[in-house]
């Protein structure tokens, strides 16, 4: 079998920042990245959407690159650049030809180093947000079904449960010394890794991340509150309002085991059983034999990028004519089926043959025009919660290693009633009739 | 403000000297069926990706039946002559593969991605479903009563609405007016309907390989001479199409949306299509006014602004008729203040030279990303597979960034002034009416549809 095996440089500077370095000389391409281990999961409560926020303002000015100047600097490079934020991670990246590289390192020291922003930007961002937050959720169609439904449901602490792309009331009341106060808390040099992928030497990506990046100070340790859940003794519903679809929808989601662990290994292959595409037993069951729903689908959302609690939610949308009792009857027998039979030998290798295939693509796999970026965000994720970016060589044996016995002890222990959460989210109109 | 006290270098580093890009070993022939095969490779990871293209898409047969095409497409994975649906889907699954099967408005495509290890396998199925298509009853009835669920599904969606009035206003009565079809159309397709359009569509003599990936171009070529073995079929007879009258005079065209709580605003007019001489010019042109982050619509309404989060303008390439269209979702009481902005970029770029550095920034980015976009194997694919489609000229991708660098203020002002015709723009907003119609009507002469595309 032919293994991928990615080479790279892994060091931490004096300041703390973490600095990995994967050369690949393939294209005059290089992707920078830097990830602060804060997400929206810790973000500060009474501050709901405070983390994404936050993330708006990192492009809006630093010592030496005011407004504007961040983004002219890249894309006049003839390159792409972006942030997102996650559960407990926020990353910056950029994709450039590889002559911009130091102008991009500089770019990412820089705004380490010193956020320079004011209330106008402030103001302009939150209202840029709350068209974000309207575009994604509050105008469309089963907008944040489940991502933002589920967690108030699933979980009992505020860091689980809240609102992440934030309740307007809070982004409205976020200020300027909110976000200086998250900068110098969050945004040191020793809660980050800059990740430098592509047509750059192993050592000139390190010396480059030292003269840029070794002066500023490191702050702090910072504190992170307790994510941990309380035990679940009960299943959990809730019901929310779809305001534009038509279709009756839920979504169900069971808390998954604690990451780097067997069961871990084993629920990851159980939710390609369950959730694989087509070939899937939600989508076959309820999609394709019973033609209860329309969609069935889900899976553990980013299975490498979180470090905290999270579920393997299952999302569906089904008939009118199937009440939600009946369709989540189904929905019970497929688990039921699994738990009780568990899974064929010859469906356990094609999963793994399937994972192992899916695993590389996510190590080749760009996002936004900016190749690299799959490898990227695992590279990050390993060295931030572990301390090992290493891992992406060898996270794949724990997958392939899983036995049909552990499937189904998994499906036992985990996919109980009690161990999960349902939103049933249901039309406020009925369909209307077309135009004749 | 936190500044740290370490001192800080305060200049911005200049470029270092470009370095060339390598292009990938690239294999390009016909077989004796006629068959156009491309293969580059791509050695980062050991898969590789493919697509199998017909140069038929839903405009076609839009008088059969609009959606047809999608429609056969959808069903040719559901069961061949060897397979059934569930063992299809388990055989993808157990040589580690993904597949889609999709038609556009100019082409159907067959897309894969699998393993360099097993991609005979998977060669095999592709063959399949490209030749054996059984096209079962009972898979044909489920999948349109599916297809009855998303087109109902599509009218509770701002973006779908806006692009199907906007289409409508284009395009007239010409193929490419219509997006998506009724309720009652897929109501009426027939399986016979499909069967006819496999038939006359999916053949070698109108079809496209290219695949990209861990794979040595010889042997794959041996590979799919044997696969594909047998295939034959001639190039379907051409089917012209009246071109469309271009719309004169802005008007405006109001989709009500109740209780929308954002503006869905796209406007567009005619273009050119993408084997246009002036294709790269207007590209240029485009990525300067909204088609980058740094562009001048995004700086204005987002960044200075802050009436919206994803404001964006685009040159959509359709084979016969290209189109130029600007969109934003904005907030309901700046409706007509992010219109009247959107007016003053196009005109802003149609009245005054754009300064050289402004310009120069311009260049270096569509020639960046441009580069960018061959670095992974499904962006390559996708590079070589448009300018085939497109029937471009061979050196069309090693001479794109030349061309981009020769551009000059006088090239754009002429173009915008030729294909941003602001005066005959169309304007669709999508929304309550009660919020955003005394806005909407400021802009030209409106009428009124509901979600379901009755006038109101």
């Amino acid at each position: 079998v032919n293994r991928s095996q990615i080479a790279m440089e892994y060091t931490t500077l004096a300041n703390g920042l973490k600095v990995v370095i994967v050369p690949d000389t393939s294209a005059p391409v290089v992707t920078v990245g830097v990830y602060y281990k804060i997400g929206f999961r810790l973000e500060p409560q009474g501050r709901s959407g405070f983390a994404h926020l936050f993330e708006h303002m990192m492009f809006q000015g630093s010592a030496n690159a005011p407004k504007m100047q961040h983004i002219k600097l890249i894309n006049s490079s003839g390159g792409l650049l972006n942030g997102s934020t996650h559960y407990d991670v926020t990353n910056y990246y950029e994709s450039v030809p590889s002559n911009a590289l130091e102008r991009v390192l500089w770019l990412e020291a820089d705004r380490m180093r010193a956020l320079q922003v004011d209330d106008e930007n402030l103001r302009n961002q939150r209202d840029v947000v709350k068209e974000e937050v309207r575009v994604n959720v509050m105008n469309q169609p089963y907008g944040g079904f489940p991502w933002l439904d589920l967690p108030p449901v699933a979980f009992r602490n505020w860091a689980n449960a809240h609102n992440f792309y934030g309740d307007f009331a809070d982004l409205d009341a976020a200020d300027l010394a909110d976000v200086q106060a998250f900068f110098k808390t969050y945004y040191v040099p020793n809660n980050a890794v800059l990740l430098v992928l592509g047509d750059v030497k192993g050592d000139e990506g390190v010396a480059l991340a030292e003269k840029y990046f070794a002066d500023i100070p490191a702050g702090a340790p910072p504190p992170f509150a307790d994510s941990r859940e309380p035990e679940q003794k009960e299943e959990r519903r809730g019901q929310v309002e779809e305001k534009f679809g038509t279709l009756p929808a839920m979504a169900v989601g069971y808390t998954a085991p604690e990451r780097r662990t067997t069961d871990w290994c084993a629920m990851a292959l159980l939710d390609q059983a369950l959730h694989g595409g087509r070939a899937g037993r939600m989508y076959r069951e309820l999609v394709l034999e019973k033609q209860i729903a329309v969609e069935a689908d889900g899976g553990i959302d980013d299975i490498f990028g979180y470090n905290g609690p999270t579920q393997m939610v299952t999302r569906i949308l089904h008939k009118p004519e199937y009440s939600a009792e009946n369709t989540l009857a189904a929905f019970d027998s497929v688990i039921g089926d699994l738990q009780e039979h568990g899974i064929s030998e010859d469906e356990l290798n094609q999963l793994k043959v399937k994972w192992r295939s899916d695993y590389y693509s996510t190590l080749e796999g760009g996002r936004g025009g900016m190749p690299r970026y799959g490898l990227m965000h695992l590279l990050a994720c390993f060295t931030l919660f572990d301390n090992q970016p290493q891992l992406v060589n060898s996270i794949l044996d724990g997958f392939l290693a899983v036995k049909r016995e552990e499937i189904q002890a998994v499906a036992k222990k985990y996919l109980r009633p009690a161990n999960r959460a349902v939103v049933f989210r249901t039309p406020v109109k009925a369909a209307t009739k077309e135009a004749a | 403000m936190a500044t740290r006290t370490a001192p800080s270098p305060t200049v911005v580093p200049g470029l270092s000297p470009e370095r060339p890009v390598t292009w990938p070993k690239c294999t390009k022939t016909r077989l004796s069926n006629g068959l156009e095969v491309i293969l580059a490779e791509s050695q980062a990871i050991p898969k590789f990706h493919g697509q199998l293209s017909f140069r038929s898409g839903n405009a076609a047969v839009v008088d059969r039946g609009p959606g047809l095409a999608e429609m056969t497409a959808t069903v040719v994975r559901t069961g061949t002559k060897l397979r059934v649906s569930r063992q299809i889907e388990e055989d993808l699954r157990r040589i580690g593969a993904d597949l889609s099967s999709s038609a556009g408005a100019d082409t159907t495509g067959i897309g894969f991605a699998g393993l360099s290890e097993l991609a005979e396998p998977l060669l095999g199925l592709v063959n399949e479903l490209a030749r054996e298509a059984a096209f079962p009853e009972p898979e044909f009835e489920r999948e349109r009563r599916q297809k009855l669920e998303e087109v109902k599904l599509d009218r509770t969606q701002p973006g779908f609405l806006a692009s199907e009035r906007l289409r409508k206003v284009l395009f007239g009565e010409h193929p490419y007016a219509t997006v998506a079809p009724t309720e009652s159309q897929v109501a009426a397709y027939k399986r016979g309907d499909l069967t006819q359009f496999y038939r006359e569509f999916y053949t070698p003599e109108n079809a496209l390989l290219v695949m990209v990936g861990d794979f040595d171009s010889s042997t794959m070529l041996k590979s799919i001479e044997k696969v594909f073995d047998g295939w034959t079929g001639k190039k379907p007879a051409p089917h012209p199409t009246p071109s469309p009258a271009q719309p004169k005079g802005r008007r405006v065209y109001l989709v009500h949306v109740p209780g929308a709580v954002q503006t869905q605003i796209l406007a567009g007019c005619h273009a050119i299509t993408r084997n246009h001489a002036d294709w790269v010019k207007l590209g240029l042109t485009n990525s300067l006014y909204g088609g980058a982050f740094n562009s001048r619509l995004v700086m204005n309404i987002r960044e200075d602004k802050g009436y919206t989060y994803s404001p964006r303008s685009a040159v959509n390439a359709l084979r016969q008729h290209g189109y130029f269209s600007v969109s934003a979702a904005v907030r309901n009481d700046v409706v007509a203040a992010s219109l009247t902005e959107i007016f003053y970029e196009i005109d802003r770029l149609r009245s005054l030279p754009v300064p050289e550095p402004e310009l120069a920034d311009a260049r270096n980015y569509l020639s960046g990303i441009f580069s960018m976009g061959l670095a992974t194997q499904d962006g390559l694919l996708s590079q070589l597979a448009t300018v085939a489609l497109n029937d471009l000229p061979d050196d069309y991708l090693e001479t794109y960034r030349e061309k981009v660098r020769a551009l000059t203020p006088a090239d754009l002002l002429a173009t915008a002034r030729k294909y941003l015709r602001s005066a005959n723009m169309q304007i669709v907003v999508v929304g309550d009416r009660t919020k955003i119609e005394d806005q909407a009507k400021l802009f030209g002469d409106l009428e009124i549809y509901d979600a379901q595309g009755n006038k109101l």
